[in-house]
């Protein structure tokens, strides 16, 4: 089976019209008529991640995020850039293939990146009827909710903003580079990870404001990685379903940061 | 530190202007001496005069509340005009703020109808006499770049810097893990650091990239340094290149530290800037501070 079989199989089981337009979800690295020998699902198609998934035997990678650093995968401007180099030389080398799987990803229904989200924030009975993003709890502080999500999430550069006793009880939550806006009718805004100032709505500032007022407000900036990485596992299990001849494995990117204690 | 007026090209009509402030500034300053002191008040000033003689670069900059005829009674300046640095400003008696992020929760900087949050700081805004004057593309503009300066100062990396490029430093050897303390503990931060690579890797140059960068920044700077020291990057960009960086197995990394923390000290080096053009009112700095905590494990 070729890494473009396996990408036929997946356009014929989406249950949506494909998108022929969208630029992410293409091959970024690899010859499409590879023979696969095994698929790694993942976040980002890091070289670590692309080294880890050749050590499995895993030669086929489907990424959510970009391999190369933007989101058109633009390398045009990357041939004398050393990294570059070592990313194309490793995966020509070892015969890695890597295609994107982000738009349809999330268009399909349901949007099974959101679905692992869900699963990871341990949420799935908290959605209210109204609106897919906002949840509601028994009323909890900002600082157990918080700690609560870190430890679920195994997050170590997890950041909040607000009071950490400001009384909370319900969310509005957002996937990858995306915070819903701050509203007066939502408690705490939950996200990957956006500007810190200066964006379209800047919740940072907003959530500090609130607070100063003695508003029960809060933000939680997971990263982009933990927000997204649980539903490329979904996606894994998806997979599986019908494509049977190779092994397939969810394997993570991982958060990139760790932090400093303050 | 004293800075090159250089211009930017495309500005050249507020240099003009700056320039002639500065003369204009001389005379006020020797009307005040002369005058003023003996007479133990300062010729008034107003939010507009002030502005007039720094100049302006117009959008985003501008003011975004408050009377532009108001007397000026003290200028505080800051990366980000939040409630508390409004506060501290009022406590202070600086009714001017000049703040480099917008005042009202976004890059239109146009106050929410009908939010009560927005409502409240207007408010608090009127009731105080205060005037909030966005002062970002002009600073940012300014040669050698205030913000790079700034945050080395801070760093007390000055006497390190490479040659005359205010973003390159060659520091004694240090570990990235000490390297984060050290930020930590400069910048006043909590948990806005966040970083890539192995803390014990050992690093002498590098390059700051103070507010926020796009990935060229960094496609520029990393494969000549050690470390970069950033205010934001994007994950699926700069991040992931860092990240690749170290898995080629490069000894280097990346340390973000916020974008508001990045900038701050900039805004420092702005308000002692200010002190030499506005003499007749006390300009202070009011740093916002590091936004983000994170519970105990």
């Amino acid at each position: 089976m070729t890494a473009n079989e396996v990408v036929e199989r997946i356009r014929k089981n989406i249950g949506i019209p494909w998108n022929e337009k969208s630029y992410r979800d293409t091959f970024k690295v690899g010859d499409p008529n590879t023979e696969v020998k095994g698929i790694a699902t993942t976040f980002m198609a890091t070289l670590d991640l692309i080294q880890r998934a050749r050590a499995a035997g895993l030669n086929f990678v489907i990424t959510h995020e970009p391999t190369f650093w933007s989101d058109r995968d633009t390398v045009s401007e990357l041939a004398n850039d050393p990294i570059y180099k070592f990313k194309v030389d490793y995966c020509a080398r070892n015969k890695m293939v890597v295609w994107r799987y982000h738009d349809h990803i999330h268009s399909r229904p349901p949007d099974l990146i959101w679905v692992g989200l869900v699963r990871s924030l341990g949420w799935q009975d908290r959605q209210t009827s109204g609106s897919r993003n906002r949840f509601t709890f028994p009323e909890t502080t900002l600082g157990a909710l918080a700690a609560d999500i870190q430890r679920r999430m195994n997050v170590r550069a997890l950041r909040v903003v607000g009071d950490p006793s400001a009384k909370v009880s319900s969310a509005a939550v957002g996937m990858g580079y995306n915070i819903p806006r701050a509203t007066p009718d939502v408690d705490v805004v939950i996200g990957g990870e956006n500007p810190e100032a200066g964006g379209p709505f800047d919740d940072t500032e907003y959530i500090l404001d609130a607070a100063y007022f003695g508003r029960n407000k809060g933000q939680i900036v997971l990263g982009h990685a933990i927000s997204e990485e649980p539903g490329m596992e979904d996606c894994a299990n998806w997979l599986r379903t019908f494509v049977t001849e190779v092994q397939i494995q969810f394997i993570r990117a991982g958060e990139p940061f760790w932090s400093p204690k303050a | 530190m004293l800075f090159a007026l250089t211009p930017p090209a495309s500005r050249s009509y507020h240099w003009c202007v700056m320039e002639l402030s500065r003369r204009r500034f001389a005379q006020v300053a020797g009307t005040a001496l002369a005058g003023g002191r003996l007479a133990g008040q300062q010729t008034p000033i107003t939010a507009q005069q002030v502005i007039d003689r720094v100049g302006n670069a117009g959008s985003p900059d501008g003011i975004k509340a408050g009377d532009a005829g108001a007397t000026v009674t003290g200028i505080a300046v800051t990366a980000m005009a939040t409630m508390d640095v409004l506060a501290r400003a009022a406590r202070e008696k600086a009714n001017l703020l000049i703040t480099l992020e917008p005042v009202f929760f976004g890059a239109g900087d146009a106050p929410l109808a009908g939010d009560p949050v927005c409502a409240a700081k207007r408010e608090f805004i009127r009731h105080n006499g205060m005037v909030i004057w966005r002062f970002s593309d002009y600073w940012r503009a300014r040669k050698p770049d205030p913000f790079a300066a700034g945050l080395a100062r801070t760093l007390a990396w000055t006497p390190y810097r490479t040659g005359d490029d205010p973003f390159r430093y060659e520091v004694p050897e240090l570990t990235i893990g000490a390297l984060s303390d050290v930020l930590l503990k400069r910048l006043n931060a909590r948990a806005g650091i966040r970083v890539v690579g192995d803390p014990r890797t050992q690093v002498r140059r590098i390059t700051l990239l103070p507010g926020s960068t796009p990935l060229s920044a960094m496609l520029k700077a990393l494969p000549e340094c050690d470390v970069v020291i950033a205010g934001e990057t994007r994950e699926w960009e700069s991040v992931e290149y860092a990240q690749d960086t170290v898995a080629s197995g490069q000894k280097k990394g990346l340390i973000m530290v916020g974008r508001v923390l990045s900038e701050e000290p900039g805004m420092n080096l702005c308000a002692e800037w200010l002190k030499t053009l506005v003499p007749e009112v006390p300009v202070r700095w009011i740093p916002a501070g590091d936004a983000y905590w994170r519970p105990a494990v």
